[in-house]
């Protein structure tokens, strides 16, 4: 569907030189082509009736309610990723702010599912196993909308078949690969985003192929009515899980080749009928998408009004907006002579030293300073106070005392009084990087080598510094190097804290700190007091779009960030011949588990039929280029607009992945594999008969009429889609135990479902020797 | 100074006005290379005859000649080039006389060749081998330990080893020279390409030290500079005499560059998708019978793969010769591998492990060593006696197989002196013989990996102690690990060698594990052994290495390891090469990532010392022009094929066709050497920009050429001129940081162009003459 050149060419015959060629082509082929509609077979006659579909469409949704509700209030325990987007779900109930990778619109979904059954929000999803019937949890009518969505996935998929102009029994094939999959359903029956994306994944796809049929008819309503509704499907895909951004990219390249099309000056002679289209699809899908994608966002800040467990990932001034935010409460503008705390934001470990000094030889051989060690502690401890001593003269009282961004300042270490200061020595750990240490407050000698710049984050000049939010890095004065600590631990004579050192790039971002508490002030005096009663703190305003700004890179951060390792995590190359499995969740007792694995039948024609579809391509490029020409023209046209666009959406949904450096689960090959089965569809037609139902898209009136093709693939279409289900039926059934957590397994039985040595099932028999006695 | 080869090379025709007159003839020829250009074509003919002409006699005259044409004239000013580069690079070659920057590593290995030392390095052997024969030839004997920057060097003939990369790094600038005259370029661009590179301040620097990236620049040089000539070849006449020796010298300069450094396969790549490019115009032109298109394919399939693949192979085979005995990098290497190495060999030992046998016991997948006990207590945990691994021989490492069970097991397997094999299933104790304890484990968290699923492992026990439940052990033979078909028995009994197992406990279940742990400092930094109760296979596999039984006769079977054929070692040293190399991710303060180098972002710092400095960075002129003409080039292609689609005829235009393929094939190389770099996650650095330095300078030539290809000679030569004469002062502004020779502060501080350009200045004296 993608590039449309082929047809609009043959109006105006004079454009084309080669026309005579290409009629000769088409002559050749015309024995193959059945132009008249009765003398199709009489099972495909029936078949290709609107009734016909009406009743397939029907079975095929029915079966997949069927299920994918089958049990589904089993478990009656937190699964996998349920912990999380369960709790989050809570979160929207509650009005607590949270963070997360994924944009909000699935978990909206989630909060509204949860909030419609009569969720309160007071179960916190704490661990997997933990149990909702106890917990009082309406679990059901949460796992309910994926399962719903998940269902509804199967007739979107019959629908995209039978709109490219398939047959009806294609069309029930690609569909049953979705129907009976075993990993489509085990993730659609938990509380996970997976179903979510890829049923308005799939819907886009529709839209889209709805928006390509129409095509002559540019720029009527229905034309922008679909092309709006592609827009409007992929925000709601790229809403639901970051990977959505797939299929944005998807459609872009679709639109992309098909403005090459339109840019050919044979079909827009002048550049304003182009500059029209690039118009009508930069609105309805950059513009309209990004207002929806936005709208998800305001809806996620407006529902999260209070504080919660995601304040930490943001901006003071983010924190501040959310009531009863602790930086909010408790933030307070520093003074000299104040003694404080300080916390390094990430590693939160605090500020700290000891009389122990820095041995004067490491065990690489180098060589320190011997100096007072200053280290990372994750305690509370009187060694982690510290005094701002000011390099200026300071007025008596009132404001002029108050800390400010870019001062200079001494830090006075109070139980030892000493001041703290780094040289160019080499840290014990990084020899890039500089040596922390102190020295005696009265030794003035090394007194600028004791001067540090506060800087402040995001801070205009002359901001006062405060507790809590004022985030800030200490930046060497004399020789620019910023206060840094890791998380490696130093060595035994350290302790084990964690190593503070001076980073040689002044504005390294993880170089963050903030002061927690402030303990005394000059006099000693309880500093809360001293700034008088203060009103109830209301939380500030701040723009949506900096809000959003703001989050919208958090998560590409934490996202990129997700790369420890899991037990479960598998490359891509590995999905699509299912090699391995997710561990849900298991239970001891009867020995129960759920194993997010494929159906093995139907994944395994999906990878056949994608190495015969790039076979056919490959095939046909070279004869075409060798002269001879063994496809007819309209099924040339199919394979490579519409099962190559199927082909785009695999691609751009699986290859990126290969260039991610996070965890990956097999669950991000789905919407690739739904890809696939539509693919496998194309090419199943494609076998079984040189026909097609062609022309598929909507005419324009002033065209010349295309003749009619149908498509005829006779009784072994549905002979071969019986066996198919039945093969797919039986190894569903088969998995099915995984899949649904139940009934319980004996060690020999999961032996058995182990088809793939790879899986890794809980509770298999072992197979050890006798113990000789 | 060109006047006298330019005759013979008028500029491109107008288009459409058909051959020039037939001035060209030329009388050049040499018996090398038999073809004599009998006319100028321009492109169009060219590609109107590459399409026709691969059958011979077709059509004579408009055949391109093959081979390489150039005029004595030009043979003079190569000289003169050559000259001119030599001066540049070898210029006070012996200064800096003490190590600079990655010398610390590439003189070791010197080192350790001319000792035969073994040795593992995430490089291919071929340029270390040429700076050790340069090393070994002026008497070097390896004493040196080339420990830190900036040590002076003692008896060794550095000069010598540095001039290996200065030496090819000469040989370069006539490679670049000559490609561009292959790619049908004048000879005042080619002149230009010769000069720019060799007074490329990065290329100079990095060629005057013992570094592998000068061998690696000039064997893709010569890669390229043979396969465009391979290139006109075929044009002219396919599997002729001249055909075979260029198709047979870009195989070996393949095999040379990847033998340099593995960088070498984007050379790879680029010559493969030319040569799928020539295929698939073969494969898809109709007169083309498959039996011809056949002898293509296997010509080139021959020549571009198995050529370089034998000569990569040679080298390590070269490799593995020298480096005959053990060194640092046999921690590296199986043990089998070790066994090869002198100094790590093994006597023979007995076949046949049985209850009483004295063993001492190997991990399998770490290298980490022996199964080891020794009488230092674990600080945590039980307190028991530490079980760690430990890399070299000690009799500590032996254990005496006890039978656990108080009766006598049933007799499955008896040797024929009545000893009881150890059959699979056996519950058995490992006593300690210097100690006298049992290995032992039991519901303790181990003191390094303190996870829920391992369990400690300690020696425990006294002399005389029978020991409890807890040291008995179950063996487990691994079937696919130990099926051997010269040793049938292993997989029914323990054999020394050949069986490998598994030790379950027999309590907890869990099994004998080690993994790449090391213990803290009260462990000797030995690696950690634990119990594991989700062992992964491959790290819970042990075998026994040695064996000896009191009662077994002095002639019993006796086995040792199988010394792996070079095949065997060739394919293992890859492993760890490719595992190593995939293992660099630190940060090093001068690493840097792919983005920053077309720009010229930041250098690298080779060396202070003495108010002197040595700093990788380019000739900013060169290195920034050579960014520009690929963004133009970009820029014009995305133009062009805009203006194609909107129906107008760009490419019907003669001289279009002609620099769109040759700018095309250089974007192409510079983009395959440049490209991967961004998915690759190890520590990157300034200088893997260079190969593709290279083309994006030939790719700004090929740009110069268009630009002036409409000027006058005269004209073109004094922009030529202009160009080479600011690249030259640009060189000499930055020269003092090339060849490390005094400079002012004051002229540093005024030489720092970019921002983040950190030679510190500060190291420089105010004034020279101080």
């Amino acid at each position: 569907m993608a590039s449309t050149g082929k047809l609009r060419q043959r109006v105006p015959v004079s454009a084309r030189p080669n026309f005579e060629y290409d009629r000769i082509q088409e002559e050749e082929h015309t024995d193959d082509v059945f132009q008249n509609p009765n003398k199709r077979h009489p099972i495909e006659k029936i078949l290709e009736t609107d009734n016909a579909s009406v009743v397939v469409v029907a079975v095929l949704t029915a079966l997949a309610f069927a299920l994918r509700f089958y049990k589904i209030n089993h478990p009656d325990q937190v699964v996998f990723d349920e912990v999380h987007f369960g709790k989050f779900a809570s979160y929207y109930i509650l009005g607590e702010y949270y963070f997360d990778v994924h944009p909000p619109f699935a978990k909206l979904l989630f909060g509204l599912a949860g909030w419609f059954s009569g969720f309160d929000g007071h179960f916190q999803f704490e661990n997997i196993g933990d149990s909702y019937t106890q917990n009082h949890v309406p679990y059901v009518g949460m796992r309910a909308l994926p399962a719903i969505l998940g269902s509804l996935t199967v007739p979107v998929v019959y629908a995209i078949m039978k709109q490219s102009g398939y047959s009806t029994v294609i069309a029930a094939f690609s569909a049953a690969i979705i129907l009976f999959d075993n990993a489509h359903i085990a993730q659609s029956r938990l509380i996970l985003l997976d179903a979510t994306l890829i049923f308005f994944m799939s819907l886009t796809i529709y839209a889209y192929v709805r928006f390509q049929k129409l095509r002559y008819r540019e720029f009527t309503t229905e034309w922008f009515g679909w092309l709006f509704a592609t827009g409007f499907f992929m925000a709601c895909t790229w809403g639901s899980k970051v990977n959505g951004v797939l299929t944005v990219a998807t459609v872009g390249v679709a639109v992309l080749i098909d403005l090459w099309g339109i840019l050919d000056y044979k079909r827009s002679p002048s550049m304003d009928y182009f500059w029209k289209h690039f118009a009508a699809r930069a609105i309805g899908l950059i513009v309209i998408p990004f207002t929806i994608y936005l709208s998800f966002f305001w809806v996620h800040f407006a529902l999260l009004p209070t504080s919660g467990t995601g304040d930490s990932f943001m901006s003071p001034a983010f924190q501040e907006t959310l009531a009863g935010n602790e930086m909010l409460l408790s933030a307070q503008e520093l003074r000299y002579y104040d003694t404080v705390t300080m916390r390094h934001k990430d590693s939160k470990v605090y500020l700290h030293s000891h009389v122990e000094r820095y041995p004067l030889k490491y065990d690489d051989g180098r060589i320190s300073s011997q100096g007072q060690q200053v280290t990372g502690y994750a305690h509370a401890d009187e060694n982690n106070n510290w005094q701002i001593i000011p390099t200026k003269a300071l007025p008596e009282t009132g404001r002029g005392r108050i800390v400010r961004h870019n001062d200079m300042i001494q830090l006075l270490h109070v139980n030892t009084n000493t001041v703290l200061l780094t040289h160019d020595v080499a840290s014990p750990l990084m020899p890039t990087n500089q040596e922390f240490t102190t020295w005696p407050r009265d030794d003035t000698s090394r007194f600028n080598e004791t001067l540090f710049q506060l800087s402040l984050i995001d801070a205009h000049d002359g901001e006062a510094w405060k507790s809590k939010s004022g985030y800030f890095r200490l930046v060497h004065g004399q020789t620019r190097v910023s206060m840094w600590t890791h998380s490696k631990q130093l060595p035994e004579w350290a302790f084990r804290q964690q190593e503070i050192n001076g980073n040689k790039n002044p504005t390294e971002k993880t170089a963050t700190w903030f002061v927690e508490d402030i303990i005394a002030d000059e006099t000693g005096e309880d500093p809360k007091e001293r700034t008088g009663h203060q009103p109830p703190k209301v939380p500030k305003k701040m723009n949506f779009f900096r809000k959003f700004g703001e989050l919208q890179l958090l998560m590409l951060q934490h996202n990129a960030g997700l790369t420890a390792s899991h037990p479960y995590a598998s490359g891509p190359l590995n999905w699509p011949f299912l090699i391995a499995g997710i561990s849900f969740w298991t239970e001891n007792d009867p020995q129960k588990q759920i194993y997010l694995i494929g159906n093995l039948v139907g994944w395994w024609t999906c990878v056949v039929a994608l190495s015969i579809y790039v076979g056919i391509l490959g095939a046909d490029l070279l004869s075409r280029r060798r002269n001879s020409d063994p496809i007819p023209e309209p099924v040339r046209n199919r394979l490579w607009n519409s099962a190559g666009f199927f082909f785009v959406v695999w691609a751009v949904h699986y290859a990126p992945f290969f260039l991610m450096n996070r965890q990956l689960f097999i669950h991000h090959y789905l919407a690739s594999h739904l890809a696939s089965a539509l693919i496998a569809g194309a090419v199943l037609q494609f076998i079984l008969s040189e026909t097609i139902n062609h022309p598929i898209s909507v005419e324009a009136p002033t065209m010349r009429r295309h003749k009619r093709q149908y498509a005829d693939i006779g009784l072994k279409g549905p002979i071969i889609f019986v066996l198919f289900c039945i093969a797919m039926f039986s190894m569903f059934v088969f998995l099915a135990p995984l899949t649904y957590g139940t009934p319980g397994l004996t060690g020999d039985q999961v032996n058995s479902k182990r088809l793939l040595s790879s899986w890794t099932l809980h509770f298999a028999a072992k197979k050890t020797a006798e113990v000789v006695q | 100074m060109s006047g006298n080869f330019r005759a013979r090379r008028p500029p491109s025709p107008p288009p459409g006005a058909g051959h020039p007159p037939s001035t060209t003839t030329a009388p050049f020829s040499t018996a090398r290379f038999p073809h004599p250009r009998q006319d100028h074509l321009d492109a169009d003919a060219r590609r109107e005859a590459a399409s026709k002409g691969y059958a011979p006699g077709r059509s004579k005259l408009n055949i391109p000649s093959g081979g390489l044409n150039i005029t004595s004239g030009e043979v003079k000013l190569l000289i003169g080039l050559v000259l001119v580069a030599a001066a540049v690079r070898l210029y006070r070659i012996s200064r800096p006389n003490s190590v600079v920057f990655d010398e610390v590593h590439f003189g070791k290995f010197a080192s350790r060749y001319i000792k035969t030392q073994y040795f593992v390095d995430v490089h291919p052997p071929l340029a270390k081998l040429l700076i050790t024969l340069a090393a070994f030839l002026f008497g070097y004997d390896g004493h040196f330990d080339f420990k830190d920057i900036g040590k002076i060097y003692e008896n060794v003939p550095y000069v010598a080893m540095r001039m290996v990369p200065a030496l090819l790094g000469v040989a370069t600038v006539p490679l670049a020279y000559l490609t561009l005259r292959a790619l049908d370029c004048r000879a005042t661009t080619s002149l230009v390409a010769a000069l720019l590179i060799t007074f490329e301040n990065g290329l100079v620097t990095q060629s005057r030290h013992i570094l592998l990236d000068s061998p690696l620049i000039f064997f893709t040089a010569l890669s390229m500079f043979s396969w465009v000539g391979f290139c006109n070849e075929d044009k002219h006449k396919p599997f002729t005499d001249s055909w075979w020796t260029w198709l047979v010298l870009s195989g070996l300069s393949l095999g040379a560059v990847v033998s340099c450094k593995w960088v070498g396969l984007f050379t790879i790549a680029t010559v493969g998708f030319s040569t799928i490019y020539q295929l698939w115009v073969l494969i898809t032109d109709i007169r083309i019978p498959p039996k011809l298109f056949l002898r293509h394919f296997t010509a080139r399939a021959l020549c571009l793969i198995v050529i370089p693949l034998l000569f990569y192979m040679t080298m390590f085979q070269i490799h593995f010769m020298i480096l005959g005995s053990s060194g640092e990098g046999d921690g590296f290497m199986s043990s089998e591998f070790q066994h090869t190495l002198g100094g790590r060999g093994m006597e023979d030992t007995y076949a046949d492990v049985a209850i009483g046998s004295e063993v001492s016991i190997r991990h399998l997948n770490t290298q980490g060593g022996y199964l080891h006990s020794h009488p230092s207590v674990y600080p945590g945990g039980s307190k028991q006696q530490q079980i760690t691994l430990y890399p070299h021989r000690d009799h500590n490492n032996d254990w005496r197989i006890v039978n656990a069970t108080h009766i006598d097991p049933p007799v499955i397997s008896e040797s024929p002196n009545g000893l009881r094999y150890i059959t699979p299933g056996m519950r058995i104790k490992l006593s300690h013989i210097s100690t006298e304890k049992m290995l032992h484990s039991h519901d303790i968290r181990p003191p390094v990996s303190e996870v829920d699923f391992q369990n400690e492992v300690s020696a425990y026990g006294a002399p005389g102690f029978q020991g409890d439940a807890n040291d008995d052990w179950i063996l487990e033979i691994d079937e696919a690990a130990s099926r051997d078909r010269r040793d049938r028995e292993a997989v029914k009994r323990l054999r020394t060698l050949r069986t490998k197992f598994r030790l379950r406990h027999a309590l907890t279940g869990c099994y004998l594990f080690s993994h790449k742990v090391k213990l803290p400092e009260w462990g000797f930094e030995q690696q950690e052994v634990t119990c594991n109760k989700n062992a992964v296979r491959a790290n819970s596999l042990w075998f026994v290495e040695t064996a000896m039984h009191p009662d077994l006769p002095a002639d019993a079977p006796k086995v040792n390891y199988r010394l792996p054929g070079f095949l065997a070692k060739f394919l293992e040293l890859q492993q760890v090469m490719w595992t190593t190399n995939a293992g660099l991710t630190d940060r090093h303060l001068f690493d840097s990532r792919p983005d920053a180098w077309p720009r010229l972002r930041r250098g690298i710092n080779f060396w202070v010392k003495d108010h002197r400095q040595i700093y990788l960075i380019g000739n900013p002129m060169v290195w920034w022009l050579s960014t520009l003409s690929v963004v133009a080039y970009v820029a014009v292609r995305g133009l062009l094929i805009l203006r194609e689609k909107r129906g107008y005829k760009d490419f019907n235009n003669t001289t279009v066709v002609k620099y769109d393929n040759l700018c095309g094939f250089l974007f192409m190389g510079w983009a395959l050497h440049y490209g991967p770099f961004w998915i690759m996650g190890r520590q990157l650095f300034l200088h893997h920009y260079f190969p593709a330095l290279y083309f994006a300078i030939l790719l700004f030539c090929g740009v110069f050429d268009f630009i002036t290809s409409s000027l006058r000679p005269r004209v073109r030569l004094q922009i030529a001129a202009v160009l080479c004469i600011l690249a030259i002062w640009n060189f000499s502004k930055f020269s003092p940081l090339a060849y490390g020779t005094p400079w002012t502060k004051k002229s540093c501080e005024a030489a720092k162009w970019g921002k983040h350009w950190d030679f510190s200045c500060n190291d420089f004296l105010d004034d020279v003459s101080l």
